[in-house]
């Protein structure tokens, strides 16, 4: 910005100063003066013939000023030509290509502008739809949490009865096992004791009792002794 | 008095030797010149800034389309509205080449605006007086011509005074005025900056009374820094206002309500 100032400032500086030698030499007054004289002399004087009358009128024509007023007709013609030239220029040419230029800056930058526009809304879009879809599988994913305690907790249940009824099962077994195999071993116990005792009171009585008799002295022998033992 | 010794005939001021041709109807002389200089470097801005087609405009790309859009913002949307868009073109041709040609007053070495000579203000001004009437009556047709000078609502008696200082201010006095504004603040603008030029050449170079002048050189040579800085504003406000009142004059023309 300074640098700016003081480039003005010594432009400026720089026209005053050439001001003061262009203005001190503007006008090729005198010499001008002098071409009217000439001419003067010249369209006044035919060969020995002068006119004085007319030289005279010639010369106060030289001293009038011109006015400042009248526009000089070469100066209309020139300056309006190249009016003429730069309007069709500028016109034609220069300034279509300005506008065409500058309304495929604006096309541009409305594109990127509607395309940003665009893109932001598909963005939005899709991320609503992220949104939507983790909302769906965080729920999801609770309902199949939920479930899978629930089913676990089922077959918890369902496992733990199976063992309850199971181990029942096995106990009942085991107890039916225990059950028939006391029975079992009773049997063979008074079985034991029948034969046993059938030979000690064969040796005791040294009688011989028939089998059927025998077999039945001793259950009920070991009736007496098993409801004794009890 | 002593100005009056010192500075020369007003004249001298402005008038230039023939380069081509003097003294004749062809004659090519330094305003002609600066005209041709002016419409060169108006063609070779806007065309070499007009055909670059950078995104983001730099240099002299960012300086024509800111003139250009700068011109229709301030005088074609300004004075006509949305319809002044295709008037851009022709009001900001009118707008630089008065510029251009306007701020020769200020070039080191040349100091002389081409519009301080009645030519160019008035063949401009002729330009915008035909431009404006042959848009009324492209738009209107014939009625143009007397409904441009015939306001409404003006009660019937007050018409007989109206009519003619509407068809004198319209028809004839724009024209003038137009030409005589550009060239008078021109011309006053150069002659101003001649007279502080020759006073301090006076002052400073020549020295006729002695060597106590140069004491005073440096007021005539401040003035002229300082009317040197004003000759810029005004080359630009003078094209300004002469293309602004030509908008406003078609905007008239082709909008005959307002």
């Amino acid at each position: 910005m300074r640098i700016r100032r003081l480039f003005l400032v010594a432009l400026l500086g720089v026209g005053a100063v050439a001001a003061v030698p262009t203005a001190a030499h503007a006008s090729g007054g005198p010499a001008e003066l002098f071409e009217c004289v000439e001419k003067a002399i010249e369209v006044n004087s035919d060969g020995e013939k002068v006119d004085y009358v007319g030289f005279e009128q010639s010369l106060e024509d030289c001293k009038k000023a011109k006015s400042l007023v009248t526009p000089a007709l070469p100066e209309i013609i020139w300056g309006g030509l190249a009016f003429l030239i730069v309007l069709v220029a500028l016109m034609k040419f220069a300034f279509p290509a300005l506008k065409k230029g500058l309304k495929a800056r604006e096309d541009k930058i409305r594109e990127d502008l509607e395309a940003a526009s665009r893109a932001r809304e598909e963005a939005e879009a899709e991320s609503a739809q992220y949104r939507s879809a983790i909302g769906d599988a965080r729920s999801e994913a609770n309902t199949i949490l939920e479930e899978a305690r629930a089913d676990a907790e089922r077959v918890r249940r369902d496992v733990v009865a199976r063992a309850e009824s199971e181990a029942a099962e096995i106990r009942e077994r085991a107890q039916e096992d225990i059950r028939l195999a006391q029975e079992r071993a009773m049997a063979d116990l008074r079985a034991q004791v029948a034969d046993l005792s059938i030979g000690l009171a064969e040796k005791v009585v040294e009688r011989n009792l028939d089998a059927d008799t025998q077999r039945a002295l001793i259950d009920s022998y070991i009736d007496s002794v098993g409801s004794g033992s009890r | 008095m002593v100005l009056g010794e010192l500075l020369p005939n007003v004249n001298e001021l402005f008038e230039w030797k023939g380069l081509v041709g003097p003294h004749t109807w062809y004659e090519f002389n330094k305003v002609s010149l600066m005209a041709f200089v002016s419409t060169a470097i108006c063609i070779a801005l806007f065309w070499f800034g007009g055909t670059r087609r950078k995104l983001v405009p730099v240099g002299v790309q960012n300086l024509a389309e800111t003139g250009y859009l700068s011109i229709e913002e301030n005088v074609s949307l300004a004075a006509m509205g949305e319809e002044g868009r295709k008037w851009t073109p022709f009001f900001a041709t009118l707008f630089f080449w008065i510029f251009f040609i306007n701020v020769w007053s200020v070039v080191p070495f040349i100091q002389f605006p081409a519009t301080s000579r009645l030519a160019i203000p008035l063949f401009l001004a002729l330009v915008s007086w035909a431009t404006f009437i042959v848009a009324g009556f492209v738009k209107q047709g014939p009625k143009y011509f007397f409904s441009n000078i015939n306001p409404s609502g003006v009660p019937l008696a007050l018409k007989f005074l109206v009519i003619p200082i509407e068809f004198f201010s319209k028809y004839l006095l724009r024209p003038l005025t137009l030409a005589v504004r550009l060239f008078a603040n021109m011309t006053a603008g150069h002659v101003l900056l001649a007279i502080f030029a020759i006073m301090t050449n006076e002052l400073l170079i020549e020295r006729n009374s002695g060597w106590y002048q140069v004491i005073f050189a440096p007021l005539p040579f401040l003035g002229l820094v300082a009317f040197t800085a004003f000759e810029m504003l005004v080359a630009v406000l003078q094209a300004y206002i002469f293309t602004i009142l030509t908008a406003v004059y078609v905007n008239e023309s082709v909008h005959p309500e307002h």
